[in-house]
């Protein structure tokens, strides 16, 4: 055909219509196969070509009026923008960066709150506790009736030791599972995620957790068991209460950007709180796991009440050791 | 780019993006269908575990409830960040997640907005599920919640839920691209070309792009095949368009029905070239009002 008899924007596009259809045939073949299958001579002409289709985009606009031809390149571009941009990361390294670096360095810049969530649950404790001594009807009011499992006011000395020596119930998969499910799981996955809605629920769900663990501790302190039910709920206490008020930390670091989000905007604050509060619902994620193991497995075969502790704290130790010095020097 | 709400993304080369925003149907309808794979995966595993006859059946309902819980939090993470923000459900839709920033997704984001679907799709989900009509107080609650939550990507813009929001990411449409022909060049319905028909300046300083485009759409679809009923109708439209065009323009000469097609691709490249001069100089030309409006300001 006659170039001349071509209007300018037709003979832009008959210039660039070949490097286009390649271009397509790339973005098709990099969203089938993965972008890391292709060779690096498409690769690169992948980059290329997309730059160059972003420059014709822009051409277009300014010169040429066919509909037709700016909707293919607002399409072309757009895909082939999409599949330049994709995450480059593997997901080994992701889980290796997040256990080396990331989970402790989010752990040690927000330490305020979850100092803040341990000091809930404290407070939640030690009311529970002088409630029981109050009335030890409290308890009936606090404690619900699925969790206690028969241990009340109204039973028995022996029975109540039995409930912290005696190996009842299975242990193994069908316990991990069970125990991983159980009330504290619930707790966790609630803390945090009815933070992002204002703190509130957080912070009083954390602490009605520390109400219930005072009136059960206070029952057996009133009957000479307090020691022994110390070493119980240490194996795998240190770790899951630990676990919800991480948990409960995320939530509130949701809930305190939607409250106060500064100079910022609200949705701009979640983001940024986001980061770091995904990161403590993960390590609490993992520390509920641990958790749940430890109650499944440790509890049952490990009777002594030194042990118990020792183990228990032994693996908060360790926890407390990862969180310090997890991701120092990088 | 006629249907649905279209968002600009501005990506690193500075050229913004129209992307047409993927709307709730579309992306409950792929929700469904990733619950439906992944609930399939739970239970194949949970059947498998059972006739191996290892446990009991109470632990194996535990187990079970382990099993699609680590199967399906997981799943969307990494099955996202494979298939750069697309799952399977999304790849049937053709929808996929953005960044709104117009940088690559991180592993990040995705990671919170999946985490966040849990508190927003699968607990009040499965809390309406094992509602109890008899306790009025946590079923208002759930309610309220799951009220709350499907409100959220009603009431923005992007139909962002609360996970989005958070990650700094919404969904589109995968854009598809077709490269049609070039209606200026002549193809097989005109083969005498252009040379028939001269426009001079006088005729084409009356309409603007929007009327150029809506003229390319029909000439587009008059190459399409058609019935003879929807043939005849494209004809009679085709007439009097040509009259209309005439009488506007002021176009003297009268055009025979057999040349109606000719004269209309003939006018088409011409108003284009034109209007394409014009824009080049700075005089751009949305519609058929762009004298008077440029009057007034």
């Amino acid at each position: 055909m006659d170039d001349t008899i071509l209007i300018r924007s037709a003979r832009f596009r008959q210039e660039r219509e070949a490097d286009w259809r390649k271009l397509s045939a790339l973005v098709d073949k990099a969203e089938t196969k993965g972008l890391h299958r292709m060779s690096f001579a498409e690769a690169r002409d992948l980059a290329d070509l997309y730059r160059q289709a972003t420059t014709s985009l822009s051409i277009a606009r300014e010169i040429s009026l066919d509909r037709g031809l700016l909707d293919y390149l607002e399409a072309l571009t757009s895909r082939a923008y999409l599949s330049v941009y994709a995450p480059q990361q593997r997901l080994g390294g992701l889980v290796h960066r997040f256990l080396a670096i990331g989970g402790p360095q989010a752990i040690r810049s927000s330490w305020r709150v979850i100092l803040l969530a341990f000091l809930c649950m404290a407070a939640g404790t030690v009311a529970g506790y002088f409630f029981y001594f109050e009335n030890p009807d409290w308890f009936y009011v606090f404690m619900p009736t699925e969790l206690s499992g028969g241990r009340g006011p109204d039973a028995s000395t022996g029975y109540l030791r039995d409930q912290i020596y005696e190996a009842h119930g299975e242990s193994g998969l069908g316990a991990f599972a069970t125990y991983l499910f159980s009330h504290n799981t619930r707790v966790a996955i609630f803390v945090f995620g009815l933070g992002a809605f204002l703190c509130a629920p957080s912070i009083l769900l954390t602490f009605y957790n520390g109400l219930i663990l005072g009136v059960f501790f206070a029952l057996h302190v009133d009957r000479g068991l307090g020691w022994d039910l110390f070493g119980w709920i240490s194996v795998h206490g240190v770790t899951e209460l630990s676990a919800i008020c991480i948990a409960c930390a995320g939530g509130v670091k949701l809930g305190l950007a939607v409250l106060f989000p500064q100079d910022k905007t609200r949705v701009a604050a979640l983001r940024a709180a986001g980061h770091d509060a995904v990161k403590l619902a993960l390590i609490a994620a993992l520390m509920l796991v641990v958790a749940a193991l430890l109650e499944g497995f440790a509890r049952q075969l490990i009777q002594d009440l030194t042990t118990r502790v020792a183990v228990g704290w032994g693996i908060g130790a360790l926890w407390v050791l990862w969180f310090l010095r997890g991701g120092r020097n990088s | 780019m006629a249907f649905g709400r279209t968002d600009e993304l501005i990506p690193p080369e500075g050229v913004p993006l129209q992307f047409r925003i993927a709307g709730l149907g579309v992306r409950t309808a792929a929700q469904i269908c990733d619950i439906m794979i992944t609930g399939v995966g739970a239970l194949a595993l949970f059947l498998l575990l059972l006739a191996l006859d290892l446990v009991t059946p109470e632990t194996a309902i535990a187990i079970a409830t382990m099993l699609f819980f680590f199967i399906r939090i997981p799943y969307y993470a990494a099955i996202e960040l494979m298939w750069n923000g697309q799952t399977v459900g999304k790849r049937l839709m053709k929808i996929k997640v953005v960044a709104a920033d117009g940088q690559s997704l991180t592993a990040q984001s995705l990671v919170v907005r999946n985490l966040m679907k849990e508190a927003e799709v699968f607990l009040p989900g499965t809390l309406l599920l094992t509602l109890d009509g008899a306790q009025t107080a946590p079923a208002i609650f759930s309610l309220l919640w799951v009220a709350c939550v499907l409100a959220v990507p009603v009431f923005n813009r992007r139909r962002r839920r609360l996970g989005d929001l958070i990650a700094g990411t919404y969904a589109i449409h995968l854009p598809k691209p077709v490269l049609l022909k070039d209606m200026s060049q002549p193809g097989q319905n005109s083969p005498t070309g252009q040379s028939r028909f001269t426009f001079l300046t006088h005729h084409l300083e009356h309409y603007g792009a929007f009327e150029l485009q809506t003229l390319e759409g029909l000439l587009r679809a008059s190459g399409m095949p058609k019935g003879p009923a929807q043939y005849q109708r494209h004809k009679d439209t085709l007439a009097a368009v040509v009259e209309q065009v005439r009488r506007k323009i002021e176009y003297a000469d009268r055009v025979r029905a057999t040349e109606h097609q000719a004269f209309l691709t003939a006018f088409y490249k011409a108003q284009r070239s034109y209007l394409e001069q014009r824009q080049l100089f700075g005089d751009r030309r949305t519609d058929k009002h762009h004298a008077t409006s440029a009057d007034k300001s």
